[in-house]
C-alpha cells in the first residue's frame, strides 16, 4: 500500500507517551539495580548513599513517567482521540465523562497501569518511612514495576518473520493495530467512532472497585519486598514489625476490594448473589487467606519468636499468589470456566516468566537463607495461644490450597495436554457446592480456634494455673452460643449438622470475642482490632449460612407443571416467573403486581409494586421496586439488566427483570412482527353486531384452534385520540369506537383504532388487546366508507330563526341560538377570522337529545362552512349563512342511509402478547449480616494497624 | 517430634482424603453419547445449531428455552434450559451446559456462553463500507 498522508490525527500526545513507556521501564531497570547495590553495599555508607540517590532518583523519574503515561491516556480519551486504539476500544460519543474512569481501567493495559500506579504511590511511602528498610524493598518493588511495565511496552525483540512482541502498548494508533481499506482514506480520523464501554460496567461501582482491588493488590508486594530484604541482608527479626503494619493495610484493603466485587455481583449485577466461587473470584480470596495466616504468625512471631519461617513464607506466597491470580485471569487460560476472565492477549509468556520469577527468588531466598533464621529450640505449649493460632494459620493456608487446587484445573489440563495431545480436560461438574463443602469445616475450625484463642496466653508456662479460668470461660461461651445458636434456628432454617455446627462455632467466636475485649482485656484497644474482626467472622458466617442456605427464590413458578421436569434440584432451578401488567399475583407472602414501564433514553424502568396483607385482607405493607433494563443503542437488545431491592433490617428482597417478550426486546423483530401479522378485514354499520371467526394453527401439530369474536362499531370519530397520536395541523384522522370481545370470554374491550392522513402519507395507530392476543387497526378503506357516506348524502336546506323547531324524518331539530366562542374539531382560529357556530339541540325520534355544532366562518372575506354530526341518529349538519336582517340562519340538514358502504376494520388475531416481565424475586433472609460481618473483619484489620502505627509513633516520641 | 509437626501431617493427610473425594465431584466433558449411557450430570460443550429451532415463549412457561447443539463429535441433540433465553444467545461461539439426558432431550440447569469480543476489525471495516 502506498504511503498515505493522514489528515487530522494527533501524534504529539502519542509519541511523548510513547517515551514516558521507555522512561519508565529503563527508570524502573535503573532504580532496582542501584538500590541492589545500595543493600550490597550497606557496608560502606559512602558508597551506598550514592546509590541510593540514584535509586531514589530513577524510582521518582519511574514514578513521574507511570503518571505521565496515565494522563496522556486520559487526554486522549477525553478529547475521543478515536486514532488511537485504546481510545476506539474503550471510548464512545456518548460515555458520559463520569465513566471514564472506568473506561481506563476495563482494558488490561490501562488495569496494568492501575496497578503500577499504585505501586508507585506505595513506593513513595516507602521511601518515606523505611529508613534502613528503603533500600531492599524499593529495589524488589522496582523489579516487581519492571516486570508489569514490560507488560504495556509493545516492543518487538528478534529478527526474521516472527519476532517476539514484548506486551501490549496502550497508546498504539488503531491503524498500526488493524488492517482495514478504511486506512486507505487520508481523513479516516473523521469517519471512525468509539466503541465505548460495555453497558455492563457502566455504573459506580465499576469506579471504585477496581481502585480498591488493585490498591489491595499493590499492598501486597510490599509485605513480600520486606520478607525478601530481611532474607537478604540476613536480618530476620526487625523487619516483621513494619511488615506486620503493611500487612495488616493490604488486609484490610484488599478484602475491602473482594467485598466491593460481591456486593457490585449482588446489587448491580442480575447473579442474584455476592459470592458464586468463580475463578476470578477465588483467585482474589487465595492471596487474602494466606496474608491472614501471614499476619496470625507475624504476631506469633512478634510476641514469641516462633513461627519466623512461616511468615516469610506466607507474605512470599501472597505475593506469588496474586501473580498467580494475574495470569489466571489475563491469559485466557481459564477459558470457559470463567464468567469474567479476559480474553488471551498474547501476553501468556510474559506473564508465566513473572510468575516464574518471583515464585523462584521467594523460594530461592527462603531456601538459602533457611537454615539461619531464628527458630527457638523450645517448643510451643499446646495450652499456648501461639500454638493455636498457629494452627489456625495453617487452615487458613489450607483453604487456600484447596481453592487453588479446584480453580487451577484448567492449568493443569492444559499442561497436559502438552505431554498428551489426547488428553481429555477435567471440569468441575457444579463448582458452587464443589467449593461450599470443604469451606463449611475451615469455617467451622476458624469459629472454634478464634474463639478459643483469645482464652490463652503468649508463652503459656502455667496453664494449671489458669485452667479454672479458662474453663469457666470457655464453658460459659459455649453455653451461651449454644442458646444463641437455638435462637437462630427460631428465625432460619439449619437442617443438615454440618451447617448446625458452623453456626454453633460462629456464635461461639462471636461471644468469646465479645468477652475477652469487656472482661478480659478492659476494652484494652491493642485487641480490640482483632477481637472486631474475628467478631465479624462470626457474623458474617452467620450471615452467609442465613442468607445462603435460607435463600428462597420467591418467583418460584410453581404452577406450571410440566411433565418433563422432576426432581427437587431442578424444580428449584426454575427461578423465573411471568408477570402480566395489572394482574397480581402472589408470592412467598407478598401480593405481587406490574403495574407500569416507562423508557428514558435507553433505560426502561418497570414499577413492581409488592403488597403484604394482614389475614382480613388489609395491606399491612406495600413497596414499590423498580429494576431496569437498558438497551443497546440500536434498539434490538438488552444490553444490561438492573436489579432492584428492597433492604429490611433483617433481609433482602431483590428483584430483576430475566426477560421481555421479544416484541419489547428488539424493535427490529417488533417491526418485521408487525408487518407479518395475519390482519383480515371485517366490516359492518354503525351499530351492527358483526360476528367473525378465525383459525390459528396450533405449534407443531396438525391442528386449528378456532376463536370466535364480536365486535361492534359504535361511533365514527373525526377527531379521535390514541396514546401514540399527536395531532399536527392539517391531519385528517378517523377513529372507530368499537367494542369487541371473544365469543367465550365474557369481557368486552372498548377500543378506538386510528388512521390518519396527512399530506400523501396514511399513519395507522392500531390497538393491541393483549388479553384475546388481538391487534385491530383501520386501512385506506375507511375514508371511503366515511366520506363516500357524505358524497352520496343529500341535505336539505332550511331557513330557522332562534328557537324555532322543524321535524326531519321523525326527529325534532331546533336552532337554539349562536354560540360566538366556537369549538369545533376541525377548526383552529386565526387572526381576522370571523366565526360563529349554531347550537342545535335534537330531540330523537325514539327518545334521547343529542347536542350539534356546525360553524360558519368568514376567514378573508371567504365564508366556510365545517359540518357536524349526530352519529347515533345518522344526522349531519352545515350551517351555510346568515341573514343578519331577518335573524335567520341558513341550515343544512341530511340523514345517512342504512344499506350504506359498510364500515371496515382489520383485526389480527395472532398478535403476541406484550404486556408482561419475566422476573426473579429472591428473598435473602440476614444478608446484612453478611455485610456488617464482612465489613467489620476488615476494619477490625485496618484498627488494628491505626493502633500500631500510633504505637510506633509514641515509642519515638 | 514437635506437635505442631503432628497437627501438619494430620493436615495434610486431611487434604490428601479431601482431594481425592474431590475427583468425585470432577468430570471430563461428555459427549450427548456418555450423558445418555451413564444418566448423570454431565457438563456438555457444544456449538449452537443456528439453523435449528429455538424456542421460548414465556407465556407458556417463562423457564423453558429449547434449542439445538452438536456436541464434541457432531452429534446434534435438543437442549431444554430451565431458564430464561439469554440475551446474545444467538451470537454464541462456544456453549459450555451442565444437566442430564431425559429422553430423547437434554435438560440442562446452568449454561457458560462464550460470545466473540466486538470484533474491532470488522467493526472498521464495516463502518468504512457504510460510506
Amino acid at each position: 500500500m502506498e504511503q498515505v498522508q493522514y489528515i487530522g490525527e494527533h501524534l504529539l500526545p502519542g509519541k511523548i507517551g510513547q517515551a514516558a513507556i521507555m522512561l519508565s521501564f529503563t527508570a524502573s531497570l535503573l532504580s532496582a539495580v542501584a538500590y541492589f547495590f545500595a543493600t550490597q553495599r550497606r557496608a560502606a555508607p559512602v558508597e551506598a548513599g550514592q546509590w541510593l540517590r540514584i535509586g531514589r532518583w530513577s524510582f521518582a523519574a519511574h514514578g513521574v513517567s507511570v503518571f505521565s503515561i496515565i494522563g496522556i491516556m486520559f487526554y486522549v480519551m477525553i478529547n475521543q482521540y478515536y486514532e488511537y486504539q485504546y481510545v476506539q476500544a474503550h471510548v464512545s460519543e456518548d460515555l458520559p465523562m463520569k465513566y471514564i474512569f472506568s473506561a481506563f481501567w476495563e482494558g488490561q493495559e490501562g488495569s496494568f497501569l492501575l496497578w503500577m500506579f499504585w505501586h508507585v504511590v506505595l513506593g513513595g511511602v516507602l521511601m518515606a518511612t523505611g529508613r534502613k528498610w528503603e533500600a531492599p524493598t524499593l529495589s524488589v518493588l522496582a523489579l516487581i514495576q519492571l516486570f508489569i511495565g514490560s507488560m504495556i511496552l509493545g516492543v518487538y525483540v528478534g529478527f526474521g518473520d516472527d519476532p517476539m512482541k514484548f506486551g501490549s502498548n496502550p497508546l498504539m494508533l488503531l491503524r498500526e493495530v488493524v488492517d482495514a481499506p478504511i486506512f486507505a482514506s487520508a481523513d479516516y480520523v473523521e469517519r471512525i467512532a468509539g466503541t465505548g464501554l460495555n453497558p455492563l460496567l457502566q455504573n459506580y461501582w465499576m469506579t471504585i472497585h477496581p481502585p480498591t482491588l488493585f490498591l489491595g493488590f499493590a499492598s501486597t508486594a510490599i509485605p513480600f519486598a520486606y520478607a525478601v530484604a530481611g532474607l537478604w541482608v540476613n536480618e530476620h527479626k526487625s523487619w516483621l514489625k513494619p511488615a506486620l503494619r503493611w500487612s495488616l493495610f493490604s488486609g484490610g484493603i484488599l478484602g475491602i476490594g473482594i467485598l466491593m466485587g460481591g456486593a457490585w455481583a449482588y446489587e448491580a449485577l442480575s447473579f442474584g448473589g455476592y459470592w458464586a466461587w468463580d475463578p476470578v473470584e477465588n483467585m482474589s480470596l487465595v492471596p487474602w487467606l494466606i496474608l491472614i495466616a501471614g499476619i496470625h504468625t507475624n504476631l506469633i512471631a512478634n510476641a514469641t519468636g516462633h513461627s519466623i519461617r512461616s511468615t516469610y513464607a506466607f507474605y512470599l506466597m501472597t505475593f506469588v499468589f496474586i501473580v498467580y491470580s494475574t495470569f489466571l485471569t489475563r491469559s485466557g487460560v481459564l477459558g470457559d470456566t470463567s464468567v469474567h476472565a479476559f480474553t488471551e492477549m498474547g501476553l501468556e509468556t510474559q506473564l508465566v516468566a513473572f510468575l516464574g520469577f518471583f515464585a523462584l527468588l521467594g523460594a530461592v531466598a527462603l531456601g538459602l537463607r533457611y537454615s539461619r533464621i531464628p527458630n527457638p529450640k523450645k517448643e510451643e505449649a499446646a495450652s499456648s495461644r501461639e500454638f493455636w493460632m498457629f494452627i489456625g494459620s495453617l487452615v487458613l493456608l489450607f483453604s487456600a490450597m484447596i481453592i487453588t487446587w479446584s480453580t487451577s484445573l484448567p492449568v493443569y489440563n492444559k499442561i497436559m495436554s502438552y505431554f498428551d495431545p489426547d488428553y481429555i480436560g477435567r471440569v468441575i461438574t457444579d463448582p458452587i457446592p464443589h467449593y461450599n463443602k470443604y469451606q463449611i469445616w475451615i469455617a467451622v475450625f476458624i469459629g472454634l480456634l478464634s474463639g478459643t484463642a483469645q482464652y490463652l496466653r503468649f508463652r503459656e508456662q502455667h496453664f494449671a494455673k489458669q485452667l479454672k479460668r479458662f474453663s469457666l470461660h470457655s464453658g460459659a461461651a459455649l453455653l451461651a452460643a449454644a442458646l444463641l445458636s437455638y435462637l437462630t434456628t427460631l428465625w432460619i432454617e439449619v437442617n443438615a449438622w454440618q451447617y448446625q455446627l458452623m453456626l454453633f462455632f460462629s456464635w461461639f467466636t462471636v461471644v468469646s470475642n465479645l468477652d475477652y475485649l469487656f472482661i478480659t482485656a478492659r476494652g484494652n484497644l491493642k485487641m480490640a482490632g482483632s477481637v472486631v474482626s474475628h467478631l465479624g467472622f462470626g457474623v458474617m458466617v452467620i450471615g452467609i449460612l442465613a442468607s445462603g442456605l435460607n435463600q428462597q427464590v420467591i418467583s418460584n413458578n410453581l404452577f406450571v407443571m410440566e411433565g418433563l421436569i422432576q426432581g427437587a434440584t431442578e424444580e428449584q432451578m426454575r427461578k423465573n416467573v411471568i408477570l402480566f401488567k395489572g394482574s397480581p399475583l402472589i408470592m412467598g407472602e407478598y401480593e405481587v403486581t406490574y403495574l407500569r414501564d416507562t423508557v428514558d433514553k435507553f433505560t426502561r424502568t418497570f414499577t413492581v409494586n409488592y403488597k403484604k396483607r394482614d389475614s382480613a385482607g388489609q395491606v399491612v405493607e406495600e413497596f414499590d421496586l423498580k429494576p431496569n433494563i437498558l438497551y443497546d443503542k440500536s434498539f434490538t437488545k438488552i444490553a444490561a439488566s438492573n436489579p432492584s431491592t428492597k433492604r429490611y433490617v433483617d433481609r433482602d428482597i431483590f428483584t430483576h427483570i430475566a426477560s421481555l417478550p421479544m416484541v419489547e426486546i428488539d424493535m427490529e423483530y417488533r417491526k418485521e412482527r408487525e408487518d407479518s401479522l395475519n390482519y383480515k378485514t371485517h366490516s359492518g354499520q354503525l351499530g351492527e353486531l358483526i360476528a367473525f371467526r378465525d383459525t390459528v394453527p396450533l405449534r407443531d401439530q396438525d391442528t386449528f384452534y378456532v376463536k370466535d369474536f364480536r365486535a361492534r362499531i359504535l361511533e365514527v370519530d373525526r377527531s379521535p385520540s390514541h396514546p401514540d397520536y399527536e395531532e399536527e395541523q392539517g391531519d385528517i384522522p378517523i377513529g372507530l369506537d368499537m367494542e369487541i370481545q371473544r365469543a367465550d370470554e365474557d369481557s368486552v374491550y372498548r377500543i378506538k383504532p386510528v388512521l390518519v392522513l396527512r399530506g400523501q402519507m396514511l399513519y395507522s395507530y392500531p390497538v393491541q388487546i393483549n388479553d384475546i392476543s388481538a391487534k385491530v387497526r383501520l386501512n385506506e378503506e375507511v375514508f371511503d366508507a366515511v366520506f363516500g357516506r357524505e358524497m352520496n348524502m343529500e341535505y336539505s336546506p332550511f331557513t330557522m330563526k332562534e328557537g324555532d323547531q322543524v321535524n326531519f324524518n321523525g326527529h325534532t331539530v331546533q336552532f337554539a341560538g349562536f354560540n360566538k366562542n366556537p369549538e369545533h374539531p376541525n377548526y383552529t382560529a386565526e387572526d381576522g377570522d370571523i366565526a360563529v357556530s349554531a347550537m342545535i339541540s335534537v330531540q330523537g325520534a325514539k327518545g334521547g337529545s343529542y347536542m350539534a355544532q356546525p360553524l360558519y366562518l368568514i376567514r378573508d372575506s371567504r365564508p366556510f362552512n365545517l359540518k357536524d354530526e349526530i352519529a347515533p341518529l345518522g344526522l349531519h349538519f352545515r350551517f351555510t349563512g346568515i341573514n343578519p336582517e331577518a335573524e335567520t340562519v341558513e341550515l343544512q340538514l341530511a340523514q345517512s342511509e342504512a344499506g350504506e358502504k359498510p364500515l371496515p376494520f382489520q383485526v389480527a388475531t395472532d398478535s403476541l402478547r406484550s404486556d408482561y416481565i419475566v422476573l426473579e424475586a429472591i428473598e435473602f433472609p440476614g444478608i446484612n449480616l453478611f455485610w456488617i460481618g464482612s465489613t467489620l473483619m476488615m476494619l477490625g484489620l485496618l484498627l488494628s494497624m491505626f493502633v500500631r502505627i500510633q504505637q510506633r509513633q509514641t515509642a519515638r516520641a | 517430634m514437635k506437635k505442631i509437626y503432628i497437627v501438619a501431617i494430620i493436615m495434610v493427610a486431611v487434604s490428601i482424603g479431601l482431594l481425592t473425594t474431590a475427583a468425585e465431584d470432577m468430570s471430563t466433558y461428555a459427549t450427548f453419547a456418555d450423558a445418555a449411557s451413564s444418566g448423570e450430570r454431565v457438563k456438555i460443550a457444544g456449538q449452537l445449531s443456528k439453523d435449528k429451532e429455538m424456542y421460548y415463549n414465556p407465556e407458556e412457561d417463562p423457564n423453558y428455552f429449547s434449542f439445538y447443539i452438536k456436541d464434541a463429535v457432531g452429534e446434534e441433540q435438543k437442549v431444554v434450559l430451565l431458564s430464561e433465553k439469554p440475551q446474545d444467545f444467538e451470537l454464541s461461539e462456544q456453549i459450555v451446559l451442565t444437566g442430564q439426558m431425559k429422553g430423547e432431550e437434554f435438560v440442562a440447569t446452568d449454561m457458560l456462553m462464550k460470545c466473540p469480543s466486538k470484533y474491532k476489525d470488522e467493526e472498521v471495516y464495516i463502518k468504512s463500507e457504510a460510506q
